[in-house]
């Protein structure tokens, strides 16, 4: 009961909030008079006509580029996060060398990865990798450090080893702050993926907008940012359901 | 006695022994035969949990001679360990909080639903086995966490306050219940407490405690927890007082020293 009345709450407020924002852009289109800033009803109707042509083909290869590299670096970030987590004396040798690179942009790179990796989407999905790679590592040792150990000590002494202590503490122990590290990284990679897609490429919705400026095609460049919003949108949509499926008890 | 089913004999343990080593236990002497209940009571931060963690296989980082029945404390073996804040994982049902150990244990997937079934059912959580620990009140919980030692059919059972952090009636439900336990299946029960009702009602045998370093100050055979189960009897609170004055003198000896 309590959970519907929720549930329902909340689509009302999405509902609300989404007319809201539809007002604040058509004042600011009003206010602006300029085909950059066109009002919504036109912009989606743009966007739903360069649907129908190559939008789709651009903002798939950008899925394409985002997912990847999003699933490699949880699969190296997340077992590398919990092992330094739990090993402290490995932390103490790792710990140095992440705090010295982690304020590093690593976006500054991209030219020298273009240099060695070419300009196809190895670059991009390793540029992108790299800096999603650092937040979930970041993340996942940190709450697999401040994982009670209540919990560790109990089920060792149920007499399980270091696989399943793994398995079974660690892992699903440190998945909420995982998640969370995902949505982080989700944003930074969009924002990343924009970047390198706006250099050296024919493809990619990044591509897709810039190329539409500069062709003065404004209705194709607000369509490709329509596009790029509702695809992160969407992958967050996609993180939140997740969490909600395999994090249940994190809400009880 | 050396053949006593939990013998220990002059341990210390040393906490972060490489950098400044601060001496976590100092000399400890402590021995139960099979199927006692020993209580052990102190002050916080006497290093009561350091000794169970020893015993419980977790801490092997110590000097002097730690025997459980002629064996070195081994973890996951015949040692069942119980903690204060019961250490459920709240990320699993009851259920699979109970079938952890069987399945640690390589069991197959018939003895594991047989042995849960019928420890969850004779502590009355059967049908709670789907609930997470969030959902469960404190005395519950414990229940759980009880279920989950003795699936495993466990020798020694070890507890470190286990009932800290339950209310006062509730506490005492418990503590009858363990007793049941205890009862049906004589297992050997080493429990620290700080709560002087809970060890006088609960330990065959009391040991107590003093601090930094931590060891044995004095050993009691508690007579008063077998002859009755009645809290409110005379011989109950003269047990209970004589034990709160000699815990008095003790931490004032600490102070001294």
């Amino acid at each position: 009961m309590r959970q519907t009345l929720k549930k329902s709450g909340g689509t009302i407020a999405v509902v609300i909030s989404l007319i809201v924002l539809l007002i604040i852009w058509w004042l600011f289109s009003l206010a602006l008079k300029n085909p950059a800033v066109p009002p919504p009803t036109d912009a989606i109707k743009n966007f739903l006509a360069s649907l129908q042509k190559d939008l789709l083909t651009h903002l798939g290869i950008s899925l394409y580029r985002v997912l990847t590299s999003l699933f490699l670096a949880a699969v190296l970030g997340v077992p590398l996060g919990i092992w330094i987590g739990k090993n402290q004396k490995i932390d103490d040798w790792v710990a140095p060398m992440i705090y010295l690179t982690y304020p590093v942009p690593k976006v500054v790179l991209l030219p020298v990865f273009l240099i060695i990796l070419g300009i196809g989407d190895v670059s991009k999905i390793v540029l992108i990798t790299l800096i999603a790679f650092y937040l979930i590592l970041v993340t996942t040792r940190d709450a697999a450090k401040n994982l009670e150990r209540g919990y560790i000590s109990s089920v060792q002494s149920l007499g399980a080893g270091s696989w399943d202590l793994y398995i079974h503490v660690f892992l699903p122990g440190c998945l909420p702050a995982i998640l969370t590290s995902l949505r982080l990284g989700l944003g930074t990679a969009m924002a990343v993926l924009f970047l390198v897609e706006t250099y050296a490429t024919q493809e990619g919705i990044g591509f897709f907008i810039m190329d539409s400026m500069s062709r003065l095609n404004y209705e194709d460049m607000f369509a490709g940012i329509i596009g790029m919003g509702l695809m992160g949108f969407f992958l967050y949509l996609i993180l939140d359901k997740v969490e909600n499926l395999l994090c249940r008890w994190v809400k009880l | 006695m050396k053949d006593d089913y939990l013998f220990i004999k002059s341990l210390k343990v040393d906490f972060a022994p490489k950098k400044a080593p601060v001496r976590a236990l100092e000399s400890v002497d402590l021995s139960l035969s099979r199927g006692k209940r020993g209580v052990l009571i102190g002050p916080s931060g006497c290093g009561k949990s350091t000794l169970i963690n020893v015993l419980a296989g977790l801490n092997a980082d110590y000097s002097g001679q730690v025997l459980i029945d002629g064996r070195p404390p081994l973890r996951g073996g015949e040692t069942a360990l119980i903690l204060q804040d019961f250490g459920l994982l709240p990320w699993k049902t009851v259920w699979d909080n109970v079938v952890l150990g069987l399945k640690f244990r390589q069991k197959s997937a018939g003895e594991i639903k047989a042995a849960a079934e019928s420890v969850l059912e004779k502590l009355g959580l059967l049908s709670l086995a789907q609930r997470y620990p969030a959902q469960l009140s404190g005395g519950q919980r414990q229940r759980v966490a009880i279920a989950r030692a003795l699936v495993l059919e466990p020798k020694l059972l070890l507890m470190d306050e286990p009932f800290s952090s339950l209310d006062a009636l509730t506490r005492e439900e418990i503590q009858d219940f363990l007793l049941e336990i205890w009862e049906e299946t004589r297992l050997t029960i080493f429990l620290i407490t700080h709560n002087i009702e809970e060890a006088v009602f609960l330990g065959e045998k009391i040991f107590i405690m003093s601090h930094s370093p931590g060891r044995i100050r004095q050993e009691i055979e508690n007579n008063v927890s077998n002859a009755s189960r009645q809290r409110g009897q005379t011989q109950f609170w003269e047990m209970c007082s004589f034990l709160r004055s000699f815990l008095h003198r003790s931490s004032h000896y600490a102070a001294d020293a």
